[in-house]
């Protein structure tokens, strides 16, 4: 269902709508995974979630074999998601929270947040605020060696 | 948060200003305001250019230069407050030598803020003194911690040193350049860590040593005490 909507390079408007989520799908579509994942939540309006961004898109180039990478974009619209998406190319899926209703589950506040899953959907950690690349490369060694 | 960050610089502009009264000798007027400057100079400019280098325009995303944490680039930050420092004190170049050791102590004060970040470990380790991130059993080698001692010890040794032109800062370069470079293998990367402008700063601050008293041989009696 989400594969493909956040597929970047061209122009935003070329993009599919994201997917509008809750908290207990987004939760449940967590359960499913057999891998670790990462969830970034962000929002095209965010000057620090324009910061990690390029960050997050490297990354995912590099683990996304081996880790699961989700945006969740929150308290924005459409279109400027997509814009956003086309901008980072950032080639993972992402669902649409218009209410905030993923990160507030989690105890997360102010955006950006970057949030360590296990598989299964256990939190191993959260991180409010931007991220730094040693803090991300940290969190995900961490995912991966409490997978292996 | 940012708040963290801001501690940890904190630690360092502490310990730098401590290690300017702890070796105060040919310190200039105004030395500890010339150091603050060119560490404010090197951080604009190491943001600016990694901005630039992710594709963030800093005209169009200036309120982007303040998220420091968004990255700052190693090698133009370094050259930036070198050059800075160097432009400060270009009719008093010794300035240069006398402030040395009080760097280093303020690289080990950034290091060792890492406490209040919750930001000190690398790659895991079973040596006794490893510690877990909170929740967890894997246990890591506290590597900025290590990097921090260095740095200390490097800036106590760089302050034993003698006058001769350009010994101390050059020592203070190779010395704060090789404890990046030997600890970088410890600390989780995505890009492995910019190991090349490491080198390279060794490689300057060894040549500084090598080279720069034998270049200015007949001025170096002037520089003793």
């Amino acid at each position: 269902m989400l594969a493909g909507c956040a597929q970047g390079g061209s122009e935003g408007s070329a993009l599919p709508d994201l997917p509008a989520t809750t908290a207990d799908e987004f939760s449940a579509h967590l359960a499913e995974l057999d891998q670790p994942a990462v969830v970034n939540v962000w929002a095209s309006w965010c000057l620090p979630c324009r910061s990690e961004a390029p960050l997050f898109a490297q990354a995912h180039g590099e683990y996304g074999d081996q880790i699961e990478f989700i945006g969740v974009d929150v308290q924005d619209s459409q279109a400027g998601a997509k814009a956003f998406l086309a901008e980072f190319e950032l080639d993972f899926d992402h669902f649409f929270d218009s209410d905030r209703q993923v990160p507030n589950a989690y105890g997360g506040f102010g955006t950006p947040i970057t949030l360590f899953f296990a598989p299964g959907g256990e939190l191993v950690s959260l991180h409010n605020g931007v991220v730094d690349e040693r803090t991300l490369a940290l969190n995900i060694d961490e995912l991966m060696r409490r997978g292996s | 948060m940012e708040f963290t960050l801001l501690w940890a610089a904190l630690s360092a502009v502490v310990l730098a200003w401590v290690g300017l009264r702890l070796w105060p000798e040919r310190v200039p007027e105004h030395g500890f305001d010339r150091l603050l400057g060119a560490a404010v100079a090197g951080l604009v400019v190491g943001r600016l250019v990694a901005m630039a280098t992710q594709g963030i325009n800093p005209l169009a995303s200036p309120g982007d230069i303040l998220i420091v944490r968004g990255g700052v680039h190693t090698g133009a930050a370094a050259l930036a407050f070198a050059l800075v420092l160097w432009w400060g004190n270009r009719k008093d170049p010794g300035a240069l030598d006398a402030v040395a050791p009080a760097v280093l102590l303020g690289l080990a004060g950034w290091h060792g803020g890492c406490l209040w970040r919750g930001a000190c470990l690398g790659t895991a380790s079973d040596l006794p003194w490893a510690w877990a991130l909170d929740g967890s059993t894997v246990t890591r080698h506290p590597v900025e911690i290590y990097a921090a001692l260095a740095l200390a010890l490097g800036a106590w040794s760089v302050s034993r040193l003698g006058w001769r032109p350009f010994l101390r800062a050059g020592s203070a370069l190779a010395i704060a350049s090789l404890v990046r470079l030997i600890t970088e293998p410890l600390r989780p990367s995505l890009t492995g860590g910019p190991l090349a402008w490491y080198l390279a700063g060794a490689v300057v601050g060894l040549t500084l040593i090598i080279t720069r008293p034998r270049l200015t041989r007949d001025d170096a009696s002037d520089l003793r005490p």
